[in-house]
């Protein structure tokens, strides 16, 4: 077969290849599973097993995390800044347990998040990989700007703040490593709004019911002017 | 080898033919992959297909790294007003449907990697062709279904747009 015979075969070919693909997406997207959370009687929060033990105890290394990074940066961006309408949370300087807990409560089906599921699953993302991608981006320096709320309440914020928060968040925010308690300051506004709303009402299934319990009693009010006052925080990060 | 391959894709890799890739400048990796890909059938071509499964074990990394080793030339594109549509779903994805940035694993300026191939300057029919396929599962190699994932909350005309725009993306060299 010379040349042309071949460029005129391959393009009729091809034409025919094009009319066949059917037009109905075909597709079986991973579906994130379920996995019983805080509207299940023995529930527990922090209960550590399986893959998230093992990230847990996997010796991160950054350099291979901002690789394994990759795939998530189309969404959280590259360095991980979030976006301040609150899409995506800020994960540079986020505590790498939670960072390693948060994911592993996705992957189970225990934190809902369908759209995130297919990018974050065990086809796509190792345990090692886990561990890697929390120590790179808990080493990322946080920006200096970040979403913040209207300012317009911050006394309130802040007597809720101290009430009810900072026992568990640190008098700055600063989250706890060892009680995978996450870190607040630097959070986008809106993005904190939103989850300690979905806290609150039960909706993200992998809350610490210690939390649900002292916001029970907030007002949409009240956690507008505590989320403001944390808003405000200044990022001291590490 | 590569007058086979000439045929379709030219003598540089830069296939003038709109359903045809571009294989200039890509990481010889990936073009390896698909090679091994259309041989196994885990890539599925009528045109590919005969000709990959035919190669040998050793003739397909020097043939990978010949066409990585060409220069690309630049895209052409057929509607400019789809090209800017185009770009900031490339560069910021859609949030409200969890649409990654493309620019997340293909690079702002679609350079790729070695998992994720190089777009920029790419034929615009061809990204079409395989967007669709994607979408459709007709194509299925892809890594961790990623982009049978993004491309099932894409439109048609997202999809059009987005491939003017990759078009559109000067040449790049491979790797950052």
């Amino acid at each position: 077969m010379n040349r042309l015979a071949v460029v005129a075969f391959s393009l009729m070919a091809c034409v025919v290849h094009a009319a066949d693909t059917p037009v109905t997406p075909a597709l079986d997207a991973p579906i994130q599973p379920y996995a019983p959370g805080i509207e299940s009687p023995d529930y527990i929060w922090n209960d550590v097993k399986g893959e998230e033990l093992m990230a847990l105890r996997a010796n991160g290394d950054p350099e291979q995390g901002k690789v394994a990074y990759i795939v998530c940066q189309g969404c959280h961006g590259p360095d991980a800044p979030g976006d301040e309408a609150g899409f995506y949370p800020r994960l540079s300087g986020q505590r790498a347990s939670v960072l390693i807990k948060q994911l592993a409560d996705v992957r189970a089906g225990r934190r809902d998040n369908p759209k995130m599921y297919p990018f974050a699953n065990e086809h796509v993302i190792t345990p090692q990989d886990m561990a890697d991608i929390a120590m790179y981006l808990h080493g990322l320096p946080m920006p200096e700007r970040h979403g913040e709320g209207p300012g317009s309440n911050l006394a309130l914020g802040a007597k809720l703040y101290k009430a009810d928060c900072d026992n568990c968040h640190g008098a700055n925010g600063e989250g706890d490593e060892k009680k995978f308690y996450p870190r607040l300051e630097g959070q986008h506004y809106r993005y904190l709004l939103r989850q300690t709303i979905d806290i609150r009402d039960g909706v993200r299934r992998n809350a610490n019911p210690d939390m649900v319990s002292a916001i029970k009693d907030y007002s949409t009010a009240d956690v507008e002017a505590v989320i403001d006052y944390i808003s405000h925080m200044k990022p001291k990060g590490g | 080898m590569t007058e086979t391959c000439a045929a379709c894709h030219t003598q540089t890799g830069n296939s003038i033919a709109p359903p045809f890739p571009k294989l200039a400048g890509m990481a010889p990796d990936h073009l390896a992959k698909q090679l091994r890909d259309f041989a196994s059938g885990a890539r599925k071509s009528e045109i590919m297909y005969p000709i990959a499964s035919k190669l040998k074990r050793n003739e397909i990394d020097p043939l990978a790294r010949f066409f990585s080793a060409q220069k690309r030339t630049p895209g052409v594109v057929t509607d400019p007003a789809l090209a800017s549509a185009g770009e900031t779903l490339y560069l910021q994805g859609n949030q409200e449907k969890g649409v990654p940035a493309c620019a997340g694993c293909h690079g702002p300026n679609g350079s790729g990697i070695s998992r994720f191939p190089m777009l920029a300057s790419q034929n615009a029919e061809y990204v079409v062709q395989q967007l669709q396929n994607f979408r459709s599962g007709a194509r299925s190699n892809d890594f961790g279904l990623l982009m049978r994932t993004v491309t099932s909350r894409l439109t048609d005309d997202e999809i059009q747009a987005v491939a003017q725009y990759v078009a559109a993306m000067p040449v790049v060299e491979f790797g950052r």
